[in-house]
């Protein structure tokens, strides 16, 4: 080959390589660009909101888990009966419903003229068809309690469904209020073989939205369902931008794009704080929609005197380290359940923040700090523990910093470790761990499910108190609860349970977490959800331009 | 030719073969179960008869020997599997995700070229004149800057403050702007002064004074004559970045949300989607591959002294 020719071909190659990258790159332009100029003109129009989500939404499947985004889920999808403030029960798709005194039937009288947003009828015959695809997959969902006592389902005619339950069991009704899986898929959304969990044709709801528009890890579109039987939304379009990065939706905030960041963590903490002192936007704080606890483990032999778990509760200053570290952005915990659950509020006496009575405490335990020693110690054991954190979280991180600091003081080591989410999972369910900043389950899974850990094996929680000497009674006040079916008897279970809880110090209440939302001023109207799933758009008014 | 490339393409083989080894290696060294990792991101307690119909689901209950075999069988048909995480082909969602990786990259490389060619010869021509001086600050800030600060910066100036660019997203091209300042800044830092030390490196040379006292005007020892040879190493540096670029680029896909490779990437990662993470590799590797073999063929082209012998016999 001469040097002429040589030179001739490799240019071509080159030339071709290059070219097929270059299409690669450009094949998929087209589309999108006249995809985002459509999503543009809709965000032009006033009668339409703008939020930011940090995830794709999903599949839009009511049945299923990954990657759908609960609150996208509960704009299309709707329960039978559904959550409301302190833990009120509602009728949604269900007008009403009757219990049977043995607490085992539930009938419910379906809510008259629903239409899902194609038009069909929503009727007891779809409710059943849905009940029977969700329990075709009966493993997936069987965190949710429900799942393992429903027996029976069946159509009484056309506007009323009967469920049977094997066993009773109170929190039925919280069960079927929350965002998955029992919610309605409209029949035209059904596969062949009616098996929701490999996938859905078209999401169909009831809900007050439909999907209208969707680009994978970029937009969703959502429009008013014309169908829709309850109180339509005051606007048109809702546009949710996916952007992963908490500064960019920040900055995209600041400069208009958006109308609304809402959620837990959505903003760091400065940037929440940037924002609220601008008048410019509104910020608001929900009311607490779950508690950061820190587990002290009571099967670990140096935390299993009930003193040294009080000692450590009150060696640290809770108020200044919530305070300090969230910015007022969590409120400081005195008990483990907040008091908007149902159930929950009972008067707990706090274990108060006393340096003094917590060095005594740990003296009158044995464990004493030896001559110019700075860890106390008792039959040679230093008393010394490891914290361990999710190193992606900075508030566990801050908080675990301060912790190890104050017990410092009171000669108490503490070791932080700082793992990935999933091993941190691992370690408290193989109750392999001395400290652990565990979170409740929220509204609508708690109270109900917070009192199960703490009696079930296999969730870490209950591994955690094996030690406390009324373990076992506790375990049987959790069942009697659970299954009670008389009002005030399972307020007396739980007033017990949550003050035994309380007195034995191994589930430390640290804060309050709540939700965020800073919104632009076109926004006159805004609720948060009481459950905290739903989507934040039910009540949401705009002002007129 | 034909055949040299084709030899170059077969060592496409070998490499995925050993990449993927060592990511499975890798995968199954970590103490992350992914069927544990699916049902947390899922936000699903992770039960043990969950947990084991998951792992079953997956394939992961099978021997790690059997998993392999079966993986490399998949990866040889180019069949990727479905993602854990959503369900879908994972080649289908490679389709989508690719192109905008592309688009960025090469909008990237091209600009970062068009600014960094000129800038470094004019830097070296006019050495210690103010364009040098300008072309070193450059140089400075765009190497020393964290990446997503700048990108960070570039959004509050040209998007909040002055209000001529969007924030985020990928559509029209002023979406392409701000991305790809941000990804080119530290490219051309970098090659902006490469090419400056490569010039003057050949102005030494006895051929540019050869030519000189032959009375060759200076602007075609330039182009014709130094040019061809100091830009050897600029090219094979390019090659490698756009290797670097076509399989995404996190930090800048993160910042203005850009749909692309290196996000997907990520989160399969963080997800243990082991057959996106396995299709990510595969992919990565071609590409890797491919843009050596340009880089090759480039220089080929540019230099007849490395190419009379050595290395298209290779």
């Amino acid at each position: 080959m001469s040097v002429q020719q040589r030179k001739r071909s490799t240019l071509i190659m080159i030339t071709t390589l290059l070219l097929v990258l270059i299409i690669a790159g450009c094949s998929n332009k087209e589309n999108s660009s006249a995809s985002s100029s459509a999503s543009g003109d809709q965000a032009a129009s006033a009668k339409s909101i703008t939020m930011s989500w940090p995830r794709d939404i999903g599949t839009m499947n009511p049945h299923t888990y990954n990657p759908s985004q609960l609150f996208a889920q509960s704009m299309i999808y709707e329960p039978l009966v559904s959550y409301q403030k302190d833990g009120k029960l509602e009728p949604a798709l269900a007008e009403s419903w009757t219990i049977s005194d043995d607490g085992k039937v539930y009938t419910f009288k379906l809510r008259q003229g629903v239409k899902f947003s194609d038009g069909t009828p929503f009727n007891a015959e779809i409710v059943k068809k849905n009940f029977d695809s969700i329990m075709i997959n009966k493993k997936t969902h069987s965190w949710l309690g429900i799942i393992g006592v429903l027996g029976k389902t069946e159509v009484v005619d056309d506007h009323t469904f009967r469920m049977t339950l094997t066993e009773p069991y109170y929190p039925v009704l919280q069960d079927l209020s929350v965002v998955r899986p029992f919610r309605f898929l409209g029949a035209a959304g059904f596969p062949d073989d009616g098996d929701t969990s490999k996938g859905i044709k078209v999401p169909v709801g009831t809900g007050p939205w439909m999907l209208a528009d969707y680009k994978q890890d970029e937009y969703a579109v959502f429009k008013r369902n014309p169908n829709y039987w309850g109180t339509a939304p005051a606007f048109d379009q809702i546009t949710v931008k996916i952007i992963p990065d908490a500064e960019t939706r920040v900055l995209a905030f600041e400069k208009g794009d958006l109308d609304l960041i809402y959620g837990e963590g959505m903003i760091s903490l400065d940037a929440f704080q940037q924002l609220r002192e601008n008048d410019k936007y509104v910020s608001e704080l929900s009311d607490p929609v779950g508690t950061r606890d820190l587990l002290l483990n009571s099967s670990n032999p140096k935390l299993s005197d009930v003193r040294v778990r009080k000692a450590l509760q009150q060696g640290f200053n809770k108020k200044a380290m919530v305070e300090g570290v969230t910015s007022g952005l969590e409120e400081p915990a005195d008990t483990a359940l907040s008091k908007n659950y149902p159930y929950t509020n009972v008067d707990l006496k706090p274990i108060e923040y006393n340096v003094e009575q917590s060095k005594a405490l740990l003296d009158e335990a044995g464990w004493k700090l030896p001559a110019g020693g700075t860890v106390r110690e008792k039959d040679g054991q230093k008393l010394e523990f490891e914290l361990i954190f999710d190193k992606t979280d900075p508030i566990q991180k801050a908080m675990g910093e301060t912790i190890q600091a104050e017990w410092s003081e009171l000669g108490v080591k503490v070791n932080l470790t700082g793992l990935e989410l999933t091993v941190q999972i691992k370690r408290l369910k193989a109750n392999d761990f001395d400290l652990y900043f565990w979170y409740n389950y929220g509204a609508p899974y708690d109270p109900h499910s917070f009192i199960n850990v703490v009696a079930s094996p296999g969730f870490g929680i209950s591994e955690t108190l094996t030690a406390l000497p009324m373990k076992k009674e506790l375990d049987e006040q959790v069942h009697a609860a659970l299954s009670s079916t008389d009002e005030k008897k399972r307020q007396e279970l739980y007033t017990s349970i949550l003050t035994t809880l309380q007195e034995q110090s191994a589930i430390v209440p640290i804060s309050y977490v709540k939700k965020t939302a800073v919104y632009q001023k076109k926004i006159s109207k805004f609720v948060f959800p009481a459950n905290r799933d739903e989507n934040p758009f039910v009540g949401m008014q705009l002002s007129n331009p | 030719m034909i055949g040299y490339i084709g030899k170059r393409m077969i060592a496409i083989i070998p490499i995925v073969f050993i990449a993927t080894l060592v990511t499975f290696g890798l995968i199954h060294i970590s103490p992350v179960d992914p069927a544990e990792a699916y049902l947390t991101a899922a936000h699903i307690y992770p039960t043990p008869e969950l947990l084991a119909e998951k792992r079953h689901e997956f394939g992961l209950d099978r021997p790690l020997l059997t998993q392999y075999v079966d993986t490399l069988k998949r990866i040889a048909q180019l069949d990727f599997g479905t993602s854990y995480l959503t369900n879908k082909p994972v080649i289908d969602e490679v389709k989508d995700k690719f192109p905008a990786t592309a688009e960025l990259a090469l909008w990237s490389i091209l600009f970062s070229a068009l600014v960094s060619i000129p800038l470094g010869i004019l830097a070296a021509v006019y050495k210690n004149s103010w364009i040098d001086m300008v072309s070193r600050a450059i140089s400075y800030f765009g190497a020393s800057i964290p990446q997503f600060w700048l990108g960070y910066l570039l959004i509050f100036f040209f998007a909040v403050k002055l209000d001529w660019l969007p924030v985020e997203g990928r559509g029209s091209w002023e979406n392409l702007v701000l991305p790809t300042l941000t990804l080119s800044m530290v490219m051309i830092a970098l090659y902006t002064r490469m090419l400056r030390t490569s010039v003057l490196e050949q102005l030494q040379e006895a051929y540019v004074q050869y030519a000189r006292t032959r009375g060759i005007r200076e602007r075609v020892i330039m182009l014709k004559h130094v040019l061809k040879i100091a830009i050897t190493p600029f090219i094979t540096g390019m090659g490698m970045t756009m290797g670097r670029l076509l399989t995404g680029t996190i930090i800048v896909e993160q910042v203005f949300s850009w749909p692309g490779f290196g996000r997907y990437f990520v989160e399969a990662i963080f997800n243990r989607d082991i057959p996106v993470i396995q299709c990510y590799v595969f992919i990565s590797a071609c590409l890797f591959i491919v843009c050596n073999l340009i880089v090759d063929l480039v220089q080929l082209y540019m230099d007849p002294r490395i190419s009379a012998k050595g290395r298209a016999e290779h």
